[in-house]
């Protein structure tokens, strides 16, 4: 009962977010806008009030890349601030419930009171900060801005209330008592903190890039902001086939590409002679060392036309020659040959060492059984191997977008009339980035392209793994 | 845990092979030798052509044996010993330094987020993940490492950014999760442990295959690595060794290209060769180094833990 | 229980009305409220930066404070020679004394130049840097990049404008502001074709100094031995926006277009007639031309496979091929000649620039080799000055370019002479030991032994430049597109090319007229006329800038 009226006062601040409010009030018109350089022209794309919806419009048209980041940060929190309170919403008037109580739902609805406060505070803070930046008032927070704010924290507080309750009865903890009790566990996790967080995660902050046209003069964090701009070369992009290709290659790559790790990896492990198990798996794992550069060479040495070792071999043999490098129809083969070949002796180190980790007794005891190799396989070794074989196919797909660029690149180069069959999304973003050298935005849009369609199929899949056997999850 | 480690899992020498087992055995080696030759061919040609004379291979394509025999590409990249010597030295170092931190790193996280009793465990593994998936690109990277640390011209801007990748923290939680079942944590709890003590008493014990796997990962990421070096370095004495070699190829192409715009002089190098002679230097150490990994990818050590 | 819910949001819709009634009229746009307001025009504020510009003084030579020592970076291109820091000290002690400053040599090396440079300048960690056309100098100088040098120039660094001159600066300018110094050694970088004049004797074929001569080179060398190589044409030197493939550099020697390989876009101009903007991949001779491509790839002048080609650099060098025709110019031409004396088989070399056939040769654009000052420079007064020291002094010049006299290098005969090569030993710092080319002094430069023969050549380019209408004026190289308003149209005709264009231009088609037509039409489709039109309206106003009518 009590979460419907929760539920109801979530619904209030989700409307407030909505883009019928302004939150964002310009006023001193004309101060301002000789002030940061608006001209009566530019005017017309103006408008005297913005939501957060629409405020990039304002830092696009009035030309205030200084305000873009900001106005970024607001924008992804007020989706993140939608995205919760539906979803506490839905959740609390269909009573989906899961875990003990409803300590569940109502750590959805801490979290979106929180994204709603979070966002109100950082209006607040952008008004401040804008205003500081061109030195007078040029901005005012609307009310409906304070009305969030207040309403956010004052659900919160009550949710925090009753889930204390609910804590208590169900003898739950949260992050405090968490902290107390396995604090190892977080010490323990330090270092992995600050390695990402610089490596990536604040780098990450350069996913704006994608959005604003960088020039020296203004800076990386002032350049105009541009809104979609960069994105549109990918439009023009027949994006249907570069998607194709490149999820088709890289399933084959994933599905063909583990199986025979696996197989392999099985082989290794049955052979007795102890020589032959050390030399076999060293052999198979130095394609790994030999650089696509040589791999190049070596490559068009054996497949060109006039004097390539295949045409001539052919050619002794009184057969036509074969015009590989005019023939798209030869590469989906060639370029899935030369990933398998480099890839399977490093891949099947993990499945070895997986396999390696199962407990002999299991094989003794089959054996005793009267169990045969391939039985022994199917029944012990393979039941074993699945949760690392799902683990790594789960963590591939999350790159589905992105593919071998090496191994693409330097096996078909510039040959134009390979394309068809061989242009992957990265060769293609490379070539357009070539000609736009200076660009950061290229770039950066074509990945942030690539991350999303990654993450939306992994969230997907995740979800779906999840639901089936949370062992099997990635997160 | 007084077993036999090097023990075979199919070698029970009381037990006469039935024909099965003879037929499954006669297909598994002669896959495996063909699987061998294929990977290895091209290995052959390449250290064959390491040995021939650059005009010969440009003229007469490459063999499976050396023609025209010389050792001008080795003689090229051993010119100053002194330089070469010093990034074999830097590269050794980076390796260990940043495979052993690294490992320790990797191995602490993929326990802490394989703990059922770690509130926050999906969490931390989303966020990890996630950072396999979207990033910032390389130049917002590039400046938080020049820039905002500072850091160019350092040694630590080389190691530090590979010391952990999402893929090998979530390699190493399957590891975990696979190696050491619940029971035997749980026990040990009540037995009064701490988590360091599970962690270095019993978790690392039985997870040799694991780390290996990812301490064989980690090191030849570092030591295959060029990009930090050309990167980071500002002086040659901090370069890694296959960027050594990668340089001394690339100023050679880079500077015929450039010549057509600047009149310079050019290097002469005998290209062709010394590519395929720096492949054979920067791989021989590691195939010498490899058999010794493959000592660690033993089993049976599980049993012995839970019973010990 | 229903009803409760339902009472509460209605009352949720009650508020949230009441709050839209209020919040509805306030937005409107910024321009409708002007109007209302009565604003006819908005001040343009005046900015502090504009005020000390106006408050400055004439510009006129003054004494800089130098009482504090500034630690300078130099970003150069290229790897770094044994004996920096040796060099560097030397030549510290000296700029010590004259500007109370030193420099740090910073060096890319050549792998992902392109990319470091950019880096470099992102970061803003380097003072002084080397600037190229082939680095983006234009895009990158009206992107901000650089430090504006006008005033500098006459405050700071007199001498240097004095010697320098202002035609060259000229030259350099982007948007009507100077960012770069060049260099004042004039070099000729005129394309053409390197052949082997042995083979062309022997054979008694004609020179190769037209379409046809070149054809009739190849197919008699092809007639007299039928297992000898003949092009080694890759797609390495066609990445840009005028060709697709190498062979097709050969073309020049039908057209005197004021720039090699014509304009970008498909676009051509006459160089007597710059301003005078032409068609080319929709005109007949482009369906003729195509249509000897595929005749010369008929027969088998180049690989069936060339557009996978490796990048075979070392293929003439080796004897693979008996001509080049992409990217060569008369240094590499002095490089084949000596590459071919070493192997001492009795090959020669021998060149033909397309100028002088189409009568069209001009020598390297100023923008080419230069130096300019990164914007977030420590100082960029003291920057100049050191730049000047190393530019005009002749004695810190030496050491920049030639390293310690007696050490590295000594003067036989005002010829260099590198002490450690002849004593057989590597040099630990060769002629320009830090790549810098910008900062050669055409007046004090020493030559090297090879010189003399490019001076040769030089010379004999230089009076063909004379005469033509534009005497030894290069056009196109100074000229720099701003294709941000059509940047994604840009890279689509460009993928366009590497797709369609290259094929057609190696004469892997089977019909010449249909693959023309699907080629024009996929341009279309990408968007070529707009580029077009965006690109000749910058180059008319650029020719109308400099006067090239």
């Amino acid at each position: 009962m009590r979460n419907k009226w929760i539920s109801g006062i979530s619904a209030v601040c989700l409307i407030l977010a909505l883009p019928f409010f302004n939150w964002i009030k310009v006023v001193n018109l004309v101060a301002l806008f000789s002030r940061i350089g608006v001209t009566k022209d530019m005017a017309k794309d103006l408008l005297t009030g913005y939501n957060l919806y629409n405020l990039l419009s304002f830092v696009q048209y009035a030309n205030q890349g200084v305000l873009g980041l900001f106005a970024m940060v607001l924008l992804i929190l007020t989706a993140a601030a939608i995205y919760f309170n539906v979803a506490f919403i839905i959740r609390s008037l269909l009573g989906i419930k899961k875990g003990k109580g409803e300590l569940s739902l109502l750590a959805a609805g801490k979290c979106a009171f929180l994204f709603e406060f979070l966002t109100a505070a950082a209006t607040i803070a952008f008004v401040i900060f804008s205003n500081a930046k061109f030195k007078m008032t040029g901005f005012l927070p609307g009310a409906v801005v304070y009305i969030e704010l207040v309403i956010s924290i004052a659900a919160y507080i009550y949710i925090k209330i009753l889930e204390k309750k609910e804590r208590d009865k169900y003898r739950e903890h949260g992050l405090w008592v968490e902290l107390k009790r396995n604090w190892v566990l977080f010490v323990m996790l330090i270092p992995t903190f600050v390695y990402f967080m610089i490596n990536n995660y604040l780098p990450m902050l350069g996913v704006y890039f994608a959005f604003t046209s960088f020039n020296f003069r203004d800076g990386l964090w002032s350049s105009p902001f541009t809104g979609f701009k960069n994105f549109e070369f990918l439009i023009k992009a027949d994006l249907f086939r570069l998607t194709k290709n490149t999820v088709l290659y890289n399933v084959v790559f994933i599905g063909i590409g583990n199986i025979l790790q696996i197989f392999f990896a099985i082989l290794v492990s049955r052979v007795t002679v102890k020589w032959f198990k050390k030399t076999s798996q060293t052999l198979m794992f130095m394609p790994y060392f030999v650089s696509f550069v040589i791999l190049k060479v070596i490559v068009y040495n054996v497949f060109e036309y006039q004097y390539g070792l295949i045409n001539n071999l052919v050619t002794q043999m009184g057969g036509e020659r074969i015009d590989f490098y005019n023939n798209p129809s030869y590469w989906p083969f060639l370029i899935t040959f030369f990933y398998l070949w480099k890839n399977i002796g490093y891949g099947m180190v993990v499945y070895l060492a997986t396999i390696m980790g199962i407990d002999n007794e299991i094989y003794e005891a089959a054996r005793v059984d009267g169990a045969n190799e391939l039985q022994q396989i199917w029944y012990i070794t393979l039941p074993h191997i699945k949760p690392t074989f799902i683990i790594l196919l789960l963590y591939a797909l999350g790159s589905i977008m992105k593919g071998q660029f090496e191994l693409f690149y330097q096996l078909i180069g510039n040959n134009g009339v390979l394309f068809n069959a061989t242009d992957i999304f990265d060769t293609y973003v490379y070539r357009i980035t070539m000609t736009q050298p200076l660009s950061i935005g290229l770039g950066t849009a074509a990945g942030l392209y690539q991350s999303l369609f990654g993450f939306l199929i992994i969230v997907l899949v995740n979800y779906i793994v999840k639901k089936r056997n949370p062992e099997y999850a990635l997160f | 845990m007084a077993r036999d480690l090097d023990y075979e899992p199919s070698a029970p020498k009381t037990i006469k092979k039935s024909t099965g087992t003879k037929v499954f055995e006669a297909i598994a080696y002669t896959l495996l030798i063909l699987g061998s030759i294929i990977c290895v061919l091209p290995f052959i040609i390449i250290v064959s052509g390491s040995f021939t004379d650059n005009a010969t291979i440009l003229t007469q394509g490459y063999s499976l044996l050396p023609r025209d025999f010389t050792l001008s590409a080795y003689q090229t990249i051993f010119k100053s010993p002194k330089d070469i010597l010093q990034a074999y030295k830097m590269t050794l170092y980076y390796t260990v330094v940043g495979t052993g931190l690294g490992l320790m790193m990797i191995t602490l996280t993929g326990y802490v987020i394989s703990r059922k009793e770690f509130k926050y465990r999906n969490t931390v593994s989303f966020l990890i993940y996630f950072t396999s998936i979207f990033g910032g690109g390389m130049i917002p990277w590039y400046l938080m490492y020049a820039n905002v640390l500072g850091l160019k011209g350092s040694t630590l801007a080389i190691w530090f950014p590979a010391l952990m990748s999402p893929f090998l923290v979530i390699l190493m939680r399957t590891f975990i999760v696979g190696a050491v079942p619940d029971a035997i944590t749980e026990s040990a709890k009540i037995d009064g442990a701490g988590h360091f003590t599970i962690f270095f008493r019993i978790v690392l014990p039985v997870l040799k295959p694991g780390l290996a796997t990812v301490g064989l990962f980690l090191a030849l990421g570092y030591w295959n690595d060029w990009y930090r070096s050309s990167m980071f370095s500002t002086n040659s004495s901090t370069w890694q060794l296959q960027f050594y070699l990668y340089d001394l190829l690339n100023a050679t192409t880079a500077m015929k290209q450039m010549a057509s715009n600047v009149s310079m002089k050019t290097a002469d190098l005998p290209t062709e060769s010394v590519k395929l002679a720096m492949a054979v230097v920067a791989t021989g150490p590691v195939l010498l180094f490899y058999p010794f990994v493959q000592r660690f990818f033993v089993s049976g050590i599980t049993v012995g833990a839970v019973k010990g | 229980m229903k009803k409760k819910v339902l009472s509460a949001l209605l009352s949720m819709a009650m508020v949230a009305g009441v709050i839209t009634g209020c919040g509805g009229q306030a937005t409107q746009s910024a321009a409708d409220q002007l109007e209302a307001e009565g604003v006819e025009e908005i001040p343009v504020a005046e900015t502090q930066e504009e005020t000390t510009e106006a408050e400055a003084p004439a510009a006129e030579a003054k004494e800089l404070d130098l009482s504090q020592q500034v630690d300078l970076v130099f970003y150069v291109m290229g790897d770094a020679p044994q004996d920096e820091e040796l060099v560097e000290a030397a030549l510290n002690e000296k700029l010590l004394e004259k500007c109370n400053a030193t420099v740090d040599m910073q060096f890319s090396t050549w792998t992902d130049f392109q990319q470091k440079y950019a880096n470099e300048i992102t970061a803003q960690s380097a003072d002084l840097i080397y600037i190229a056309n082939w680095l983006n100098y234009g895009q990158l100088a009206s992107s901000g990049a650089f430090e504006e040098l006008d005033e500098m120039l006459d405050t700071v660094a007199p001498d240097l404008k004095a010697l320098v001159g202002d035609a060259n600066l000229n030259m350099c300018k982007v948007g009507g502001k100077i960012y770069a110094v060049p260099n004042t050694w004039a070099e000729y970088v005129c394309n053409g074709v390197k052949y082997r004049e042995d083979l062309r004797a022997k054979y008694d074929l004609p020179v190769p100094d037209s379409l046809e001569n070149l054809e009739a080179y190849l197919l008699g060398i092809k007639e007299n031995d039928p297992s000898q190589g003949l092009l080694t044409v890759t797609t390495e030197e066609s990445q840009g926006l005028k060709t697709g493939f190498d062979a097709a550099w050969a073309l020049n020697f039908k057209y005197n277009w004021v720039a090699n390989n014509g304009l970008d876009y498909g676009l051509a101009a006459n160089y007597d007639t710059p301003s005078d903007v032409y068609d080319y991949w929709y005109s007949d001779d482009f369906v003729d031309d195509m249509k000897t491509m595929k005749r010369w790839a008929d027969e088998g002048f180049w690989s069936k496979s060339a557009l996978s080609d490796t990048n075979n650099s070392d293929a003439y060098k080796n004897g693979l091929c008996v001509a080049e025709v992409a990217g060569q110019n008369p240094n590499k031409q002095i490089t084949a000649i000596a590459d071919f004396e070493n192997a001492g088989q009795g090959w020669e070399s021998a060149y033909v620039a397309y100028g002088e056939t189409n009568g069209v040769i001009y020598p390297g654009h100023a923008t080419q080799n230069g130096t300019a000052i990164v914007r977030g420079c420590k100082d960029p007064e003291r920057a100049l000055l050191v730049l000047q020291a190393m530019l005009c002094d002749d004695e810190i010049n030496a050491i920049v370019q030639y390293g310690i006299k007696g050490t590295h290098y000594d003067v036989a005969d005002g010829i260099y002479k590198n002490l450690q090569e002849e004593a057989g030993e590597t040099p630990t710092f060769p002629y320009e030991g830090f790549n810098t080319w910008n900062l050669r002094n055409g007046e004090t430069k020493l030559p090297q032994k090879t010189d003399v023969k490019l001076q040769e050549m030089f010379d004999k380019y230089a009076d063909l430049g004379a005469k033509t209408k534009f005497p030894n004026v290069n056009i196109y190289d100074g000229f720099s597109e701003n294709y941000d308003s059509y940047s994604a149209e840009r890279s689509a005709v460009s993928n366009v090319m590497r797709q369609y264009l290259a094929p057609l231009e190696a004469g892997l088609v089977d019909d010449v007229d249909a693959a023309v037509e699907e080629f024009r039409d996929k341009m279309k489709e990408a968007g070529i006329d707009k580029c077009r039109e965006e690109y000749t309206k910058q180059w008319i106003a650029y020719c109308e800038e400099y006067d090239y009518k």
